[in-house]
C-alpha cells in the first residue's frame, strides 16, 4: 500500500523506484527526503520513542499533500488576480486561510531572517 | 557569483550539509509545487507558472512545522496504544483526530484493515511492544 501514489497530483509520476541515495536507500520521487523527514519527526517525540519506517513514509506522503494543498490554493489566487508568480506572501495568506494560522508567527520570523541573510550575502558578493 | 556564506546563528538546527541552511531541500519542494500549480488551471495559461525564490523557503519551514505537529499527534496515538514505536496507523489516527488535517482524510488509506485500535483494543499485530520488531524503527 505504501507503494501506491498518495494523491492525484502525484498519480502520474513514477513512484516505484525513486533514486537511490548514497547509503543505498531508495528515495521516492515526489516526496521530501526520508532522512530529513525522520530527523524532524525524531525531534518531535521523546528520546525513548521510536519511529517505524511505515510512519515516516506516511508522513512523507502527507507533507507532499500539504504542499500540493497550499500550492493549489495559491495558484488559483494568482490566476484570479492575473499574476504569474507565486510568492512567499501568497503562501502565508493561503496557510492562514486554510487553518494554519498558528504557523504565521514562526513563518514570518523565518522569512524575515532569510531576507536579512540574503541582504548580507548580497553585500558580500558585491565586495568580491 | 555569490559566496557560500555560512548562515549559522541565523537559522535553527534544521540545517544539514545537504539541505544548506534550511531543514528541507528547496529544489525538491519547488518540484512538488510545480506539479501542483498546474492543477485546476485548465491550461488557459493564466495560472501561476513561476515561483518566487522565497516560496520554497517559506515551505521549508512550514513543512517542518507540519511534520512536527503531525508527529506529535501520532505520538499521542502511540501512547494511547501503550507503545513506544510510532506506526503508520498512528499517523492515520492523528489525521482522523485533528480537524486541521481534514484535507488528508481522503489520502489516508484503509490499510491495516481490521487494525482499528480505539485505544481499548488489542487487535492484531502492532498492539504490543512484543510485536515491534524494530526492523524499521529509528
Amino acid at each position: 500500500m505504501a507503494d501506491a501514489p498518495a494523491s492525484p497530483a502525484t498519480a502520474s509520476e513514477s513512484q516505484v523506484g525513486g533514486s537511490p541515495t548514497a547509503d543505498g536507500v531508495k528515495e521516492r520521487d515526489g516526496f521530501l527526503p526520508v532522512a530529513d523527514i525522520s530527523r524532524i519527526m525524531r525531534k518531535a517525540i521523546p528520546p525513548n520513542g521510536k519511529i517505524d519506517k511505515g510512519a515516516i513514509e506516511a508522513v512523507q506522503e502527507f507533507v507532499s499533500e500539504f504542499v500540493s494543498f497550499i500550492t493549489s490554493e495559491v495558484s488559483d489566487k494568482c490566476r484570479r488576480e492575473k499574476r504569474k508568480t507565486m510568492t512567499g506572501d501568497d503562501l502565508l495568506w493561503a496557510m492562514a486561510t486554510l487553518g494554519f494560522e498558528d504557523y504565521m508567527e514562526p513563518l514570518i520570523l523565518y522569512l524575515h531572517k532569510y531576507r536579512e541573510a540574503e541582504v548580507e550575502a548580497g553585500d558580500d558578493a558585491v565586495a568580491v | 557569483m555569490r559566496l557560500a556564506r555560512p548562515y549559522s546563528g541565523v537559522f535553527r538546527g534544521g540545517a544539514t550539509a545537504r539541505t544548506g541552511p534550511h531543514a528541507l531541500p528547496l529544489a525538491r519542494i519547488k518540484k512538488i509545487m510545480k506539479r501542483s500549480a498546474g492543477d485546476g488551471s485548465g491550461g488557459d495559461g493564466t495560472g501561476a507558472r513561476m515561483i518566487s525564490g522565497e516560496a520554497p523557503v517559506v515551505f521549508s519551514r512550514a513543512c517542518e512545522l507540519f511534520v512536527a505537529e503531525l508527529t506529535r499527534a501520532a505520538w499521542a496515538a502511540t501512547l494511547d496504544g501503550k507503545r513506544r514505536t510510532v506506526h503508520r496507523e498512528d499517523v492515520a489516527q492523528a489525521v482522523r483526530d485533528t480537524d486541521l488535517f481534514d484535507f488528508l482524510v481522503d489520502v489516508v488509506k484503509d490499510d491495516d484493515a481490521g487494525h482499528e485500535d480505539g485505544g481499548d483494543g488489542v487487535v492484531g499485530a502492532g498492539a504490543g511492544e512484543a510485536c515491534d520488531d524494530d526492523g524499521g524503527a529509528l
